[in-house]
């Protein structure tokens, strides 16, 4: 077919050569069915722009022994977010980066968050553009799910959320590339097949403390119609929180999807590791301090010995 | 898989720099020694510590969608924090999230509301929740056993609270009793003294002082059928009013009880020994009596 179509593609610019000649009417560009055939280049660029389609895709999945709340957890974002797949727990090992790269694009995913739990205590959540990054690792913490009934509110499942972040996160090249991480992955595309056409749930993105703070609250508008509210009952507008709520502390953003060069790395950042080997160092400290000041205490005594008391028996008979 | 090739030694890149990073830990172990566990921060930041703005926002440019997108396609919603939130404190850090939050769903609603579409859920649109009706029932359960709790409590303190207060009335009354006795009592003597400084002389018309009642004090003037006047226990008594008979009869009884008993062995009560023998009390009564009569 293509061959055929060069042939006559190069027929017909040797006639429009020969026609040159005779008349200077400008070319109408031959037509098909759904459209023109051949589209001058600029337009083509033009005409990509406006149909951008958001397809995003958001693999989500844990490390193996992970501890139930964390595993909560991850159920809770997969319930937050319908345009998400859940796939089995991954090894976490060394290699684990290769594996998930590879799960990704078996899933024709775009995205993944991938939670990993260590020593059954701490927990690091990557998330990753896919297939070529970047990628950030965060450590999680003050983590509570929604099953907690203290979080009274409850929203559509799969209604579209509004992404609130604060103005923070415009500060930094790192907190820039953050934020469009997270609309990326957090934010469920337009018109996506398990979507809901209502909001009725808001999600907050704060950086305070160099954390990245997220809550999930529940909408509650005293409304009669569903395209239109008054202002009053904006004033009114209350927010139940839903859940859960988590606080990520940015450790190293890679350059490459789960791996390649580091773009950022949180130079204040101790790993919970280092905090626990702190805390027993101190304990040890205790110790060894203890007997130092009693050898110290020894060395006086011994450097300066006591005088003879001259009255040590004067009331002795 | 081009990806795999650039890979770096991800695996545990904190455990890595462990063994350097103790040494200087070593000696800030003792400002670091108050903090909170959970938020451990190094005072400073680490030197070392890689920062490649311009990869940052090369991939930024990589990633992000195009300029021209509309909105809706993000519904991203900037909030401009005021001032800076302290992370200890959690009242304060909460309500900043949740001003964010109420504060972007305005901005978000308004923007939607110019589109004209309908982007609230309306009253009869039901569909799957996030959290099942089980749940919800549960939170509900919690919320309805919380109120209960706050207002047993509350009830128990008013109950306190009332009894406090009776028990304070109850004093007061009984400090009024008190009061209100010493005083009658009081003037029942300066009546009594002024009865005698005028020598007993007016019987019932100088009556000089009156009760609180206004009246002088007086007799009831109720009067029971069949009871006579000096007869103390309101007509119940059988020998009302005739005591002589009453008294022999009662000291005849009590004799006849000591001679004859009354309950108890009988046997050796009833035999005579020395003493009654010589005892001749009950002898010839009637002449005592006559001899009276005579004199």
């Amino acid at each position: 077919m293509g061959g055929k179509k060069r042939k006559q593609r190069e027929a017909e610019k040797t006639e429009a050569e020969a026609k040159n000649g005779e008349d200077a009417a400008p070319e109408r560009p031959k037509r098909t069915l759904l459209g023109w055939k051949e589209k001058p280049q600029e337009e083509e660029e033009n005409a990509v722009s406006p149909i951008f389609r958001n397809k995003e895709k958001v693999l989500v999945t844990c490390s193996r022994r992970i501890n139930f709340r964390y595993r909560h957890l991850m159920l809770n974002v997969v319930s937050l977010l319908p345009h998400c797949k859940k796939d089995n727990k991954v090894e976490s090992k060394e290699t684990k980066g290769a594996c998930l790269n590879e799960l990704v694009e078996l899933r024709n995913c775009s995205s993944c968050l991938f939670f990993e739990c260590r020593k059954h205590k701490d927990l690091y959540l990557w998330m990753s553009k896919c297939p070529n990054g970047p990628s950030v690792k965060f450590l999680v913490n003050a983590v509570h799910t929604m099953e907690e009934l203290k979080l009274t509110g409850n929203h559509l499942k799969g209604s579209r959320p509004i992404l609130t972040f604060s103005s923070n996160f415009d500060n930094n090249a790192h907190w820039k590339l953050l934020k469009e991480m997270i609309i990326q992955i957090f934010g469920t595309p337009k018109g996506h097949q398990k979507s809901k056409p209502y909001h009725d749930h808001v999600f907050v993105f704060s950086i305070v403390d160099d954390h990245i703070w997220f809550r999930n609250y529940q909408v509650s508008v005293p409304h009669t119609e569903s395209d239109k509210v008054s202002r009053g009952s904006l004033e009114k507008m209350t927010l139940i929180e839903v859940g859960p709520r988590f606080c990520l502390n940015p450790i190293k953003i890679f350059g490459g999807s789960f791996g390649g060069p580091t773009l950022y790395e949180n130079p204040f950042y101790v790993s919970p590791n280092q905090i626990r080997s702190l805390e027993k160092k101190k304990k040890v400290n205790t110790f060894v301090k203890k007997v130092k000041a009693r050898t110290k205490r020894r060395m006086h005594e011994l450097s300066n010995p006591l005088e003879p008391d001259e009255f040590a028996d004067m009331w002795r008979d | 898989m081009g990806v795999a090739d650039r890979e770096v030694d991800f695996s545990d890149e904190d455990e890595l720099p462990q063994g350097k990073m103790n040494e200087d830990y070593g000696s800030e172990s003792e400002s670091e020694s108050d903090q909170e566990d959970g938020h451990v921060k190094l005072l400073e930041p680490s030197k070392n510590s890689v920062y490649n703005t311009d990869g940052l926002l090369d991939k930024l440019a990589d990633i992000s969608w195009p300029q021209n997108l509309a909105w809706t396609d993000k519904l991203s919603v900037v909030f401009e924090q005021a001032q800076e939130v302290d992370v200890n404190d959690d009242l304060a850090r909460e309500l900043a999230f949740y001003t964010q939050a109420l504060e972007g769903t305005r901005q978000a609603f308004e923007e939607l509301q110019k589109m004209g579409v309908p982007f609230l859920r309306p009253s009869n649109y039901y569909a799957e929740m996030v959290k099942s009706d089980s749940h919800m029932e549960k939170v509900k359960g919690r919320l309805l056993a919380e109120k209960k709790n706050i207002e047993e409590a509350e009830e128990r303190k008013k109950a306190r609270d009332a009894k406090k207060l009776a028990k304070e009335v109850q004093a007061q009354k009984q400090k009024e009793r008190a009061k209100q006795k010493k005083e009658d009592i009081e003037s029942v003597k300066k009546w009594r003294k002024q009865r005698q400084k005028s020598g007993f002389s007016g019987k019932g018309d100088d009556f000089p002082l009156d009760f609180e009642d206004g009246k002088a004090f007086e007799r009831s003037s109720k009067k029971r059928p069949g009871v006579s006047p000096g007869d103390r226990s309101g007509g119940k008594s059988r020998f009302g009013g005739k005591k002589g008979m009453e008294n022999r009869m009662k000291k005849k009884r009590e004799f006849r009880d000591s001679k004859f008993g009354s309950g108890g062995k009988k046997g050796m009560k009833k035999q005579n020994t020395a003493a009654t023998i010589n005892d001749i009390r009950d002898f010839n009564k009637s002449d005592s009596g006559t001899k009276k009569r005579k004199r």
